[in-house]
């Protein structure tokens, strides 16, 4: 494939763009960097944020932008995580120019305004009682804070609890947005119906107009030493129990990195989630899901297991992914399975690249971790030179029974298992 | 976009899309057996057979459609449908053969082993139990439920954990053998590949498949509703939900397209396909404005169920802390009641109609998204069910949108779930 084209513009923002000339629209993904990392002390404040970015502007009101952006058949979402504000969007080539330039008014000049900030509120109340009675969501929440202890922004609920919800004021929105949401940090990346005069004339002139704060992407800290523990979340009213085992990975340009990840798609995420698939669901059938996972950032990441089972089942089922976790150590992984995996990551380059929603995903993965416009070309050479020994012993280093949290939700009993 | 279409002589249906710059391709087959097709005592049977056709049989042992996708670095996947059921790859086009391979060994020779049968019993159940877990799961299933009392959409497609705990290995093997044949069925392949040499592969694979008898036409219609159906349910949970269905006519049915337009208008447009529109949110439809702008609720959508059969057109609403059941649905009626009153102003039919015109194109994402739209379509009549469908949105006119209000949007013919959300206990 040509490499991606990338533009600093003038204002400090990265445009990052690759032509899929056979989707017929275009889809962008972007970001800031005013996620939970940003917000300090202001528990709350950046998820609020993000919410009320398209609640209405000095020029329109919240109605006025929806009617605008659904009147010309165009999408945009503001998501918050732990580092990033993000942002994505579909347009077509004929209405790019008029969804960009929606894009740098709800970023630069939302207007807060009161009735929507109190809408915005109890929209927050409701989505924390919903994932507080979500036996996944609630045992991930738990899994992150004890991964990530000390109020680390990795380990944070981004919404921040009912206080934080209570408490947050206009203010505080206004200047934590004057503060971090602007050009500089900014990403956005381009796909699908693009060419040179789409992305000169109808994104980057938008985008270049962008002004805002000079502060730069904030420092993110090291995540604190991690103490495994576990908790039992009792859930009686539910009819499944959800198990999630987690611990410290890496960050995203760590050393290990790629083999790490290898090793994760080998352990339980390949075909039909790799060896912890085929223990707990296909041979045992003990559950509908079970699987890892692995998440790298910029300044550290979590690998993890989930799995939705039975209660009757639990003490097999977290004595099944103990015994998966051994043996790594007993029988690591043969060289047929790495090879397998190789051969996957190698074939994925085609497979997950053929939406415009993926391409834009990646582009600005690359952009954001700072891995090169030549990445993907480089790729397959980064994983033909992994060998079998140094996946194994990443298996061996990271996924240790004795370095982890286990959090379990869900209508658990009497009984505690340990992992 | 170009499309080729041809019948093998067992009465394959064959739709090849060709996209000449794409290195991708996904291969689809759609059956024409969804949960409609059951009977009691075998709900879910579709669904658990869709599962076993996993687990090899023929030149297929077990783990092997696994490894041979996974090994291509491909992504695979099935869906059932309460009218048909989808199986899916997308692999490097080059590998095109490993996909025809697979799909027709499993159209006719899976093994359905007694002990595989057994361990996904226990699969399947945990899938139900996994969706129990959430309140709109009970909401969705007491709909259906009760607003149909003699055809199959009574049940969804999961089944019932009853007959899911005493269902047999021979009724399950029998349901395959009888409706997974290639006259009961369309390939569908959309990516880079060159469509005389795809054909001619697709013949040496599926052309010595045998067919079956056709299946039945299914008889079973529901009955007219004479007056609403309502259901309070109370259990704990963290909000309490609404859920409101109005019987509409099939896919097929010369109303449908006015009911695209009257479903946009009333809670916005998010495609045809499930998955494609993700987290996003249509803002500038009615409901919302009633609704979420009120701060009554914090979560609402409207969605046409489009099925061979006569469904249901759905209102969902999560309720905001403190906000009354009674007068969400009030709110609720008022808005049904001014589209039964007045067509929709230009303007906003013009929004609506380019919402849907829009979402036409963003389904399109990738080849995977267009083997879904074509299969989808296949299932419920025909592929180009969706392209037909827009052209028919582009001359709906707005007095046609506030004639299907009034036909359909009846109480007489609505059922309602309240969903009283009780304290989570301690």
């Amino acid at each position: 494939m040509n490499l991606p084209d990338r533009t600093v513009l003038e204002n400090g923002a990265v445009l990052v763009s690759h032509a899929l000339p056979s989707n017929p629209f275009i889809a962008f993904r972007g970001s800031v960097p005013a996620g939970v990392a940003a917000e300090g002390s202001d528990v709350g404040v950046a998820e609020f944020t993000s919410r009320l970015l398209l609640s209405g502007t000095r020029r329109r009101s919240a109605a006025k932008l929806a009617d605008r952006l659904e009147g010309i058949g165009a999408t945009l979402e503001f998501h918050n995580g732990e580092e990033l504000l993000s942002f994505q969007g579909r347009c077509t080539r004929e209405t790019a120019a008029e969804t960009v330039r929606i894009l740098v008014e709800c970023l630069s000049g939302p207007s807060f305004p009161p009735k929507e900030i109190e809408r915005v509120r109890g929209e927050l109340l409701n989505d924390v009682r919903i994932e507080a009675d979500d036996t996944r969501a609630r045992a991930f929440r738990e899994l992150a804070r004890l991964v990530f202890p000390k109020d680390h922004p990795y380990g944070r609920d981004p919404k921040g609890g009912e206080a934080p919800i209570r408490r947050i004021r206009r203010a505080d929105i206004v200047s934590f947005h004057e503060a971090h949401v602007g050009p500089e940090g900014l990403i956005l990346a381009a796909t699908g119906d693009v060419d040179r005069a789409v992305l000169d004339d109808a994104i980057a002139a938008p985008l270049s107009r962008l002004r805002g704060d000079e502060g730069g992407p904030p420092a993110i800290p090291p995540p604190p030493p991690h103490r495994p523990g576990s908790a039992w979340l009792p859930m009686p009213h539910k009819t499944q129990v959800d198990i999630a085992i987690g611990a410290p990975g890496v960050p995203r340009r760590h050393a290990d990195y790629y083999a790490l990840n290898l090793a994760n798609l080998l352990f339980g995420r390949i075909g039909l989630y790799g060896r912890l698939g085929r223990n707990l669901r296909d041979e045992q059938g003990l559950a509908y899901y079970a699987f890892s996972g692995l998440d790298a950032r910029t300044a550290g990441g979590m690998w993890s297991i989930s799995a939705g089972v039975n209660s009757a089942n639990l003490g097999k089922a977290i004595e099944s992914i103990r015994a998966e976790m051994d043996r790594l150590r007993t029988e690591p992984f043969t060289l047929e399975e790495i090879t397998d995996g190789k051969d996957n990551q190698m074939g994925s380059l085609i497979v997950s690249l053929e939406r415009n929603a993926e391409v834009a995903s990646e582009l600005h993965r690359m952009e954001y971790y700072g891995l090169g416009m030549d990445f993907l070309e480089r790729y397959p050479e980064i994983i033909a030179g992994l060998t079998g020994e140094r996946v194994r012993d990443v298996a061996r280093k990271y996924f240790l029974p004795s370095a982890s949290s286990m959090v379990v939700a869900g209508p658990v009993g009497r009984t505690r298992f340990r992992l | 976009m170009p499309t080729r279409v041809e019948t093998l002589d067992n009465g394959l249906k064959v739709i090849l899309r060709p996209i000449p710059d794409t290195k991708a391709l996904s291969t689809w087959v759609v059956y024409r057996i969804g949960s409609r097709n059951e009977v009691p005592g075998m709900t879910g049977s579709t669904h658990w057979v869709e599962h076993m056709l996993f687990k090899g049989g023929g030149k297929l042992g077990k783990g092997d459609i696994d490894k041979m996708i996974s090994r291509l670095g491909g992504k695979m996947n099935a869906f059932t449908d309460t009218d048909y059921t989808m199986y899916f790859e997308t692999i490097p086009a080059g590998a095109m053969d490993t996909a025809l391979m697979i799909e027709s060994e499993r159209m006719r020779n899976a093994a359905f082993d007694p002990k595989e049968v057994e361990a996904e019993r226990t699969v399947v159940i945990s899938e139900r139990e996994g969706a129990e877990n959430q309140p709109d799961f009970a909401v969705e299933e007491e709909l259906w439920g009760l607003a149909f009392h003699v055809h199959p959409y009574h049940w969804t497609a999961i089944g019932y954990k009853q007959d899911l705990a005493t269902l047999d290995r021979d009724p399950l093997y029998r349901h395959y053998l009888r409706f997974y044949a290639p006259n009961n069925a369309s390939l569908v392949l959309v990516g880079g590949f060159d469509p005389a040499v795809a054909m001619q592969h697709i013949r040496e694979a599926f052309g010595p498949l045998k067919p079956e008898t056709p299946p039945d036409p299914l008889r079973l219609s529901e009955p007219e509703q004479h007056g609403e159906r309502r259901s309070d349910l109370e259990r704990p949970g963290p909000a309490d939900l609404l859920s409101a269905g109005w019987h509409i006519p099939a896919a097929s049915h010369d109303d449908i397209p006015a009911l695209v337009l009257l479903t946009t208008v009333l809670g916005g447009w998010r495609g045809t396909v499930p998955f494609a529109a993700g987290d996003w949110q249509p803002r500038s439809n009615r409901l919302y404005r009633a609704l979420v702008d009120t701060r009554l609720a914090t979560d609402v959508g409207v969605r046409q169920e489009m099925k061979l059969d006569p469904a249901l057109l759905i209102a969902s609403v999560t309720l905001a802390r403190g906000a009354s059941l009674d007068r969400v649905e009030a709110v609720l009626d008022r808005e049904v009641e001014k589209l039964q009153r007045a067509p929709p102003p230009k303007a906003e039919l013009a929004r609506a109609r380019q919402q849907v015109r829009a979402w036409a194109r963003y389904e399109q994402d990738g080849v995977t998204f267009q083997g879904i739209l074509l299969s989808a379509g296949e299932g419920l009549g025909s592929w180009e069910f969706g392209e037909a469908l827009l052209a028919k949105v582009e001359k709906v006119r707005a007095e046609q949108v506030r004639a299907v209000a009034r036909a359909y949007l009846v109480d007489a013919h609505r059922t309602v779930v309240r969903f009283h959300a009780q304290e989570v206990p301690a």
